[in-house]
């Protein structure tokens, strides 16, 4: 065990390192640069601007620049966003509550709708139910998100009036119902998706779970029906599901990167798409690091839920 | 379109009349000056309320003199003041100093080398600290510190030294003399010296996220990707604001901008406005007010001279020929920019409205072309000497008006038998080495070619202000002619407005024949807030159009 | 795959073919082949593809609208306007025009994006399964830290930074898309390698490559094939998504991203910008993805009767 930990930490790091190095250097080497964005400032000049990415030290050879950057994080310092001068982990932590809203809330609507129909799918399954389930489920994952964002903006805000086409709360009004209405669509969008994938894994498991000698006993024993799929099939096919939910941490930011762009959020996948517009290279290169880390410690975590969650499935 | 003319600054002259605002304040000091210091706060009528102002870009830059964009200059109004600065009129107004410094009041010396000026008593910062004369020293000194990114020292570089007189005087003595730095001091935000203790790095410091200025409204809070709030300041030494909070409020798509402003969710729309497209329906709203507001950036095809083919005079005009411009502006930009033959804003006191106007005449055009020996080949492209009439167009990658634009002038001047590519690039590249050191062909390119009300281009056409050959400035077009620029130095030192006045007008003429770039038309953006707003007035002489709001306040 | 011999639906190779006749009469009796036309959806997909694909090679000559010509008093037209049966854009170009030119880049670059990661996929899970040992910790190694880069930002930020060409995104798409198919190649080679053919063609001294291509490979056809399908799917919707963020495929190129890119400041003026090009997309993953299923229920050797 201690092995494995060892080798999966050592794994990680490298991994980390590749990323970071992948990313500075195509930052760093592809034309232009953080300034050039001030080049049309009235009274700028090319003196002003090499003067200015002197200070900034951008004018070093690359693999300095890079070592510099990389003891620093090593450190806990990284950087200061060239777009409001804060710590990078400041700004990462100020974008992170919004995500973590929006990817809670969809996650919890996936997790309840996908447990529902890939259950009822599995008790009665080749129904009509279940084959309209599957093709569901295919269209969904087929449908690009931002578009099913952009058509549902189109019917619910711009025709229908019912629901904000963005933003997370109104400015004065920060009521929980307020949130609400904000939340709904952005959170349903990016929910079609998971509800897909949670609801066919779900199927899967939950056919497993049925031919299993508990719950044969349990049928034998007479218990009503919703019990034994409340208590027995449901629970024990929810298991392996943890596995599931492991291997989608790291999503956490990119999955709502395109959501956030179209219904204008304040999350961490705006802040990627505004920062690569103004070129801010200390926050580029934290949210890549943030986002190698969580894959890193998500797929660790999935490892590890399945290393669990098998022996007790078998056990029944 | 009402057209306001711009009057220039004459420092030999006392037409410098202050706004409504600065006058008031300087009633004030003056009562302070009769023993009537105690001027009772409660005659300030308490502000209250609150305004939402939507903008498309995020404001992130606090601390005014570090790198920034546009939209920064916003929050950067409301937080703090210049030592006097530039109204829609084109006068300069005072705001920290008593009266703006002349050569009549002794505040510029005659060879306007030698400056003085004299603080207004009690301002106070938003801290409670009094503002001095070494915050003003600080802030012009900082400009030039080594380790500050200051993001301009054009002007500043000049000043030889600061002499700190007392605490409300101060003097400088400058190098040379510089008629364009007015307009920059009155772009020129002052910072306290107190919140950069020793050590503290300026570009670091913690001022620079939560700034503290002697302006109309202090900073409160902000969230970030989401909102700035900002609150009224009780002990503003000016009339100081009548809305209690301002939320300037960031949302990044347009079309949501608007619904906002349709829904009433927000009460302004600033930078970038209402887009085109939704204008006419915007003017009908009920409630709302929709305005366009002329700005000073000219939408310009530059050209690169050194290309061999745009270096071709007859090329060029030829070009110009074969551009739909009124269908362009119609159609494109429904109808919302004026047309422009010139660099120069319409407003200006130095606009030259005597410039051939543009037609379109393609069939002039390929006569000028045959003319100059560009002839048919096999593929129906203009020859000359082996040399194709073909050319890259280039500019932001994501601007989707320009890229119709650039796909509506390819068919244009392809009927012409000139060949035009389309290569866009992203910004950071756009703007750099392609833009800055010329590599570019043909660039569509929103230019704002003034600091402020001065009408000095240098930077722009004058033949050491070229990058590519070695220069400093942004003379990116490569145009060189010997005339503008002894014009340009005669220009930049002249004082007088009307003795300047014919120097820019020939300047204007020799750029409108020569064509280093075919201008096409200036902004104007739509601008909309609710009805019940008042005091929202444009200023084209700063770069944002929401830069005077404790002027503004609720009927 | 339990007998090599009834081999899967493109592996002609070992398939001895006499007459034309009689190999479509075998081809056609084929039990998978059967399976996968009884599947309907797989076959819906099918059709789909096939007509869009048509469309999008053909259409343009068809239409009476070129894809660039520039029509600015016809600007934002409705559908069913005149000939304009998709309406127009904000330039009055025909949107149908529009859309059938920018699929024959999107598909192209899905479909070259898939040829290009199957062919790394297999040819790394080819070895590192065929070989085993180091080579195949190495090489498998390698794939999961593939997998497990950050690939949203990992592509959007080489798409930003890069010049975004459709090679330049046909690349970026191949390069964070083959890790699936190296791991399905090298699951399967690592089960065909101890069995008794190539046991035998060792022993006669077959060289490696000859018993990896010609033995091994075309015992697998039927998992690359699905494999494949889906990541065409996949490959599409990436380049939307990529295009759609303003990183991906430039104007006046069209893709059916880039088509999307600007119509959301239309959104309640001119609708159809977003609609018809959306539709578009779906329909030609989605199909990908039904084929992709029927064709796992069909190659699934466990399924086979």
């Amino acid at each position: 065990m201690l092995r494995f930990l060892v080798n999966r930490i050592l794994q990680g790091c490298v991994l980390i390192l590749i990323v970071s190095m992948i990313g500075f250097a195509v930052i760093n080497l592809a034309p232009g640069g953080p300034l050039s964005q001030y080049a049309m400032t009235p009274g700028m000049s090319q003196a002003d601007l090499d003067r200015i990415a002197h200070q900034m030290g951008l004018d070093r050879p690359l693999p300095v620049q890079y070592l510099d950057w990389l003891g620093n994080m090593l450190t806990g310092d990284w950087g200061r966003s060239y777009r409001d001068q804060s710590p990078v982990l400041d700004v990462v932590w100020r974008h992170l509550g919004a995500t973590l809203l929006l990817m809670g809330t969809s996650t919890a609507i996936a997790i309840a709708l996908g447990t529902m129909v890939g259950v009822l799918g599995a008790l009665k399954r080749y129904s009509i139910f279940d084959y309209m389930a599957t093709v569901g489920a295919m269209i969904a994952l087929s449908i690009p998100t931002f578009w099913f964002g952009l058509v549902a903006i189109f019917i619910f805000s711009l025709e229908l009036g019912w629901l904000p086409a963005g933003s997370m709360y109104t400015v004065g009004d920060q009521s929980l119902g307020d949130y609400l209405i904000h939340l709904i669509m952005p959170s349903l969008v990016l929910a079609l998706v998971n509800v897909a994938i949670w609801s066919r894994y779900m199927r899967t498991a939950t056919l497993d779970v049925m031919h299993q000698d508990f719950v044969r006993t349990a049928r034998a024993k007479g218990l009503p029906r919703w019990r034994i799929v409340s208590a027995h099939i449901v629970r024990n096919a929810l298991i392996p599901m943890i596995t599931l939910a492991g291997l989608q941490l790291p999503t956490i930011i990119g999955g709502a990167l395109v959501t956030e762009t179209v219904f204008t959020w304040p999350g961490l996948g705006r802040l990627f798409i505004d920062s690569l517009g103004y070129n801010d290279y200390p926050v580029i290169m934290g949210l890549l690091m943030f986002s190698a880390i969580l894959t890193v410690i998500g797929n660790f975590l999935a490892d590890i839920g399945v290393a669990f969650a098998d022996p007790r499935i078998r056990l029944g | 379109m009402k057209k306001t003319p711009l009057k220039p600054f004459d420092p030999k002259s006392p037409m410098t009349h202050p706004s409504r605002r600065g006058f008031l304040g300087m009633t004030m000091i003056a009562a302070a000056g009769l023993g009537l210091g105690g001027f009772p706060r409660g005659a300030k009528a308490q502000a209250s309320g609150q305004v939402i102002v939507g903008i498309s870009q995020e404001p992130t830059v606090f601390n005014p003199h570090l790198l920034h964009i546009e939209v920064d200059e916003g929050i950067h109004w409301a937080i703090f003041d210049p030592l006097f600065s530039v109204e829609p009129d084109g006068t300069f107004a005072p705001r920290l100093v008593t009266e703006v410094p002349t050569v009549e009041n002794g505040g510029v010396s005659a060879d306007g080398t030698e400056w003085r000026i004299r603080l207004k008593e009690g301002v106070t910062w938003h801290d409670g600290t009094p503002l001095t004369a070494e915050d003003v020293k600080f802030t012009l000194e900082l400009q030039k510190d080594e380790n500050f990114r200051a993001a301009r020292r054009t002007g500043h570089e000049l000043i030889e030294e600061i002499t700190v007189v007392s605490d409300t005087e101060l003097t400088w003595k400058m190098s040379s003399a510089f008629a364009p730095y007015m307009a920059i001091l009155s772009w020129t935000f002052i910072i306290p010296k107190h919140a950069f203790g020793e050590g503290v790095d300026p570009n670091e410091a913690p001022f620079n996220q939560s700034p503290i200025g002697t302006g109309p409204y202090k900073w409160d809070s902000r969230a970030p990707g989401d909102n700035i709030q900002l609150v009224a300041n009780p002990d503003y030494y000016g009339d100081g604001a009548s809305i209690e909070r301002v939320v300037v409020k960031y949302v990044p798509d347009l079309t949501v901008l608007y619904t906002q402003f349709r829904t009433g969710e927000i009460d302004v729309i600033a930078l970038q406005g209402i887009s085109p497209d939704h204008y006419a329906e915007a003017t009908a709203l009920p409630g709302k007010e929709v305005v366009l507001v002329p700005v000073g950036t000219v939408e310009t095809l530059s050209l690169n001279l050194a290309n061999p083919v745009l270096a071709d005079k007859a090329v060029r005009q030829a070009l110009y020929l074969g551009v739909d411009k009124q269908t362009v502006i119609d159609a494109l930009y429904y109808g919302l920019p004026t047309a422009t033959e010139t660099y120069m804003p319409q407003q200006s006191f130095y606009y030259d409205d005597t410039l051939p106007t543009h037609v379109y005449d393609p069939e002039e055009g390929k006569a000028i072309l045959e003319a100059a020996g560009w002839v048919p080949g096999s593929d129906g492209i203009r020859v000359k000497d082996g040399q194709r009439l073909s050319f890259v167009c280039s500019t932001t990658a994501g601007n989707h008006v320009r890229e119709q634009l650039q796909q509506f002038l390819q068919q244009s001047w392809l009927d012409m038998g000139i060949e035009m590519e389309i290569a866009n690039l992203p910004p950071a590249v756009m703007w750099s080495d392609h833009w800055m050191q010329s590599q570019f062909d043909m660039a569509v390119a929103g230019i704002i070619f003034l600091t402020g009300p001065d009408p000095d281009t240098t930077d722009y056409f004058h033949t050491n202000a070229i990058n590519a050959q070695g220069g400093a400035g942004q003379n990116t077009f490569q145009f060189s002619d010997p005339r503008v620029d002894e014009l340009l130095i005669e220009g930049a030192t002249t004082v007088s407005p009307e003795a300047r006045k014919p120097i820019y007008a020939e300047i204007q003429q020799t750029i409108r024949e020569e064509l280093p770039f075919l201008p096409l038309f200036q902004r104007n953006e739509v601008r909309g807030h609710a009805e019940a707003l008042q005091g929202y007035e444009p200023n084209i002489n700063v770069r944002i159009t929401f830069w005077n709001m404790q002027d503004w306040s609720w009927a | 795959m339990s007998n090599p011999q009834t081999a899967p639906l493109s592996s002609p190779a070992t398939t001895s073919v006499p007459t034309r006749t009689s190999a479509l009469r075998r081809f056609a009796r084929n039990p998978r082949l059967r399976k996968f036309m009884r599947h309907r959806l797989a076959m819906a997909g099918l059709v789909t593809i096939i007509v869009l694909t048509l469309a999008c090679f053909i259409g343009p000559y068809l239409l009476p609208y070129d894809e660039l010509y520039i029509d600015l008093r016809a600007r934002f037209s409705p559908p069913l306007t005149g000939a304009h049966i998709f309406g127009t854009d904000p330039l009055g170009r025909d949107i149908a025009a529009r859309l059938f030119s920018a699929g024959q880049i999107s598909l192209t670059v899905g479909f070259l994006a898939m040829v290009l990661s199957t062919l790394i996929g297999t040819a790394i899970g080819l070895v590192a399964g065929y070989f085993g040992g180091w080579s195949r910790v190495g090489l498998m190694r390698v794939t999961d830290a593939f997998l497990s880069f950050p690939s949203i930002f990992l592509m959007l930020t080489l798409a930003a930074f890069l010049r975004p060409s459709p090679t330049m995104i046909t690349l970026i798409i191949a390069v964070t898309s083959w890790m699936e198919v190296a791991r399905i190649v090298e699951a399967e080679v690592r089960g065909q390698a101890g069995r008794d053919f190539t046991i035998a063609a060792r022993m006669i001294g077959a060289p490696h490559w000859w018993i990896m291509f010609r033995e091994i490979l075309p015992n697998i056809m039927g998992p690359i094939i699905v494999a494949a399908t889906l990541t065409v799917a996949r490959a599409i919707l990436l380049e939307a998504y990529i295009s759609f963020l303003g990183y991906g495929i430039q104007p006046p190129l069209p893709s059916w991203g880039n088509m999307l890119n600007n119509a959301q400041q239309y959104l309640d003026s001119a609708p159809w910008l977003a609609i018809v090009p959306g539709v578009a997309i779906t329909l030609a993953v989605t199909s990908f993805n039904f084929i992709g299923d029927g064709l796992r229920d069909a190659l699934d050797a466990r399924s086979v009767n």
